[in-house]
């Protein structure tokens, strides 16, 4: 589904400014498989992201979807960014419309889809609320439901749970999780939390910064459908988190500061 | 005590009503023939605005005003947001926009009246020229501010280009597009009653010039009222349209008015 071919990125801001975010990275995404990124702050997983999503263009390297070399944004891809890039002119329930209208959905099936997706995201009682009126982790609930509205075969989350209390990152890792289960879709969810990559993937991707590169990839062999209270409580479970806890300190000591 | 600066409306009434006994207080003070007091001057108001042929001049004023400032938010708006979005754009644009920034644009009135005359056409294109700088150089940051995320978003919604610009870049940019705009009223009608001083023929300028060289003060004097008036009225009615198209933003910014 998603083939990464040898990408690296390098950042010329100066002259004594390069940075290579990414080098010589290479990953492939299986149709409906559900892959973690962890890594250390600024080892280049949004700009991973960014590369799939056709927003970022690689110094080198290429990325295929369905075989297809990405040459830009599309429908295909839905972000779920970092900063949330909510339209602030639009109100909750505008925003999350806005794609589907965009693609052409008539308005009363638009309406009832949006109104259903932010019931799963316990915001119906905010539609009329603008951007600039909720929390950050309103915010970011209100940017997963805008883009899970428009049905992209592929999701690129960006710590989309980043800003949430513990509670409702639980909550919305079960949602997630639940709606997944329903279509398969295939997600590149980049995290920082190892236990929520475990909780959700299939495989976890650990890289390492500076240049940010791919340093082991997990494979979660845990039987779906996942629920949190079984897992927790699941050695297999207990054994992944630790022990990509550790290689994640390992890396994160290497990482220059 | 009650503070009195909490009752809306208030201290702007107090402000004037200060400036009207000040006012008052000096003419009677130095008894100048060229500075009646406002007792005498105030009462000219409702004469002027029941004469028809004032109440004419001045809806021909606005009328050019009208259409400069309209004609300026058509093609400045647009070249605003372009030059954010296009390193190209801003890089021809900025020059053009330094040299003219400058100029008093009233000052290029003779020449303008030696190519067009001293009819509309003349004082409309200076009106133009007056608000097209603000208006350009606000759409130009406003559009440049723009989230790059928010556009990426978009993007991948699968808008093209010209819809994004259309769509994205031009409400995002809109807090600040208003605010040129707010500047761009003010600087209209600066640069409406200026044109039609060098140009007399009529007009709210040339009500107030023509009674000057009659030595006709109060009528003077109640014209700089009025037009102080419409300058108030013009504000009150953008706050109004303001606050129903950028709500959804955050607090307004402060306004600076430029050179005319
Ligand atoms: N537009 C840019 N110009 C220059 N350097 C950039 C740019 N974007 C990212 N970088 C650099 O690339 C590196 C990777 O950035 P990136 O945002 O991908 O990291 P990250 O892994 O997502 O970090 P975090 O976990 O903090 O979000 C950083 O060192 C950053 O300084
Ligand atoms: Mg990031």
């Amino acid at each position: 589904m998603i083939a990464i071919e040898g990408v690296s990125k390098r950042f010329d801001a100066a002259r004594d400014r390069r940075h290579l975010a990414l080098n010589d990275v290479t990953l492939s995404v299986a149709e409906g498989e559900f892959v973690s990124i962890l890594g250390p702050s600024g080892c280049g997983k949004s700009t991973l992201l960014y590369i799939v999503g056709g927003f970022v263009e690689p110094t080198a390297g290429r990325v295929l979807v369905k075989d297809v070399p990405v040459r830009g944004p599309g429908p295909d891809r839905g972000p779920v960014f970092q900063e949330f890039a909510l339209f602030p002119w639009k109100t909750v329930l505008g925003n999350v419309m806005y794609g589907l209208q965009q693609g052409g959905v008539p308005r009363a099936e638009a309406l009832a889809r949006s109104r259903e997706l932010l019931t799963m995201v316990r915001l119906s009682a905010y539609e009329n609320f603008y951007p600039k009126e909720l929390s950050g982790g309103m915010k970011q609930r209100v940017a997963i439901a805008r883009t899970l509205a428009y049905r992209p075969n592929i999701l690129l989350m960006d710590e989309p749970f980043g800003a949430l209390d513990a509670h409702t990152r639980t909550g919305l890792q079960n949602d997630l999780l639940h709606i997944w289960d329903k279509d398969r879709k295939t997600v590149l969810f980049v995290t920082h939390s190892v236990e929520e990559a475990v909780f959700l993937s299939d495989r976890v991707v650990m890289m390492s910064s500076a240049p940010g590169r791919i340093k082991q990839i997990f494979d979660i062999d845990l039987p779906r459908p996942r629920s949190r209270a079984e897992l927790l409580l699941d050695r297999r479970f207990q054994d992944y988190v630790v022990e990509i806890e550790k290689m994640f300190d390992d890396t994160a000591q290497q990482a220059p500061a | 005590m009650t503070r009195l600066t909490s009752i809306p409306g208030l201290p702007p009434l107090l402000a004037c009503l200060g400036i009207l006994v000040v006012w008052e207080l000096l003419a009677r003070w130095y008894g100048l023939n060229g500075l009646p007091p406002a007792s005498q001057a105030l009462p000219q108001i409702p004469h002027i605005l029941s004469d028809k042929e004032s109440l004419i001049d001045m809806g021909e004023s606005l009328r050019r005003m009208a259409i400069g400032y309209g004609l300026a938010l058509l093609i400045a708006v647009p070249i605003g947001l372009w030059m954010g979005r296009s390193r190209y754009a801003a890089a021809f644009f900025n020059p053009l926009m330094m040299v003219i920034y400058p100029v008093p644009k009233a000052a290029l009135m003779p020449i303008i009246m030696l190519w067009l005359g001293v009819g509309d056409a003349s004082k409309t294109l200076v009106i133009f020229l007056g608000v097209t700088l603000p208006l350009i150089y606000h759409s130009y940051q406003g559009s440049r501010a723009v989230e790059e995320k928010l556009l990426w978003s978009a993007s991948a919604m699968g808008l093209g280009g010209f819809a994004r610009l259309w769509r994205v870049v031009l409400p995002a940019a809109l807090p600040e597009i208003l605010v040129g705009c707010k500047t761009g009223l003010v600087l209209a009608l600066i640069t409406m009653v200026t044109s039609e001083m060098i140009a007399r023929q009529a007009g709210i300028g040339n009500i107030v010039f023509v009674s000057l060289d009659l030595g006709a003060y109060d009528t003077v004097y109640a014209m700089i009222v009025i037009i102080g008036m419409l300058g108030i009225l013009f504000d009150v009615g953008f706050e109004v349209l303001r606050r129903r198209l950028v709500g959804w933003a955050d607090s307004p910014h402060t306004i600076m008015v430029g050179s005319a």
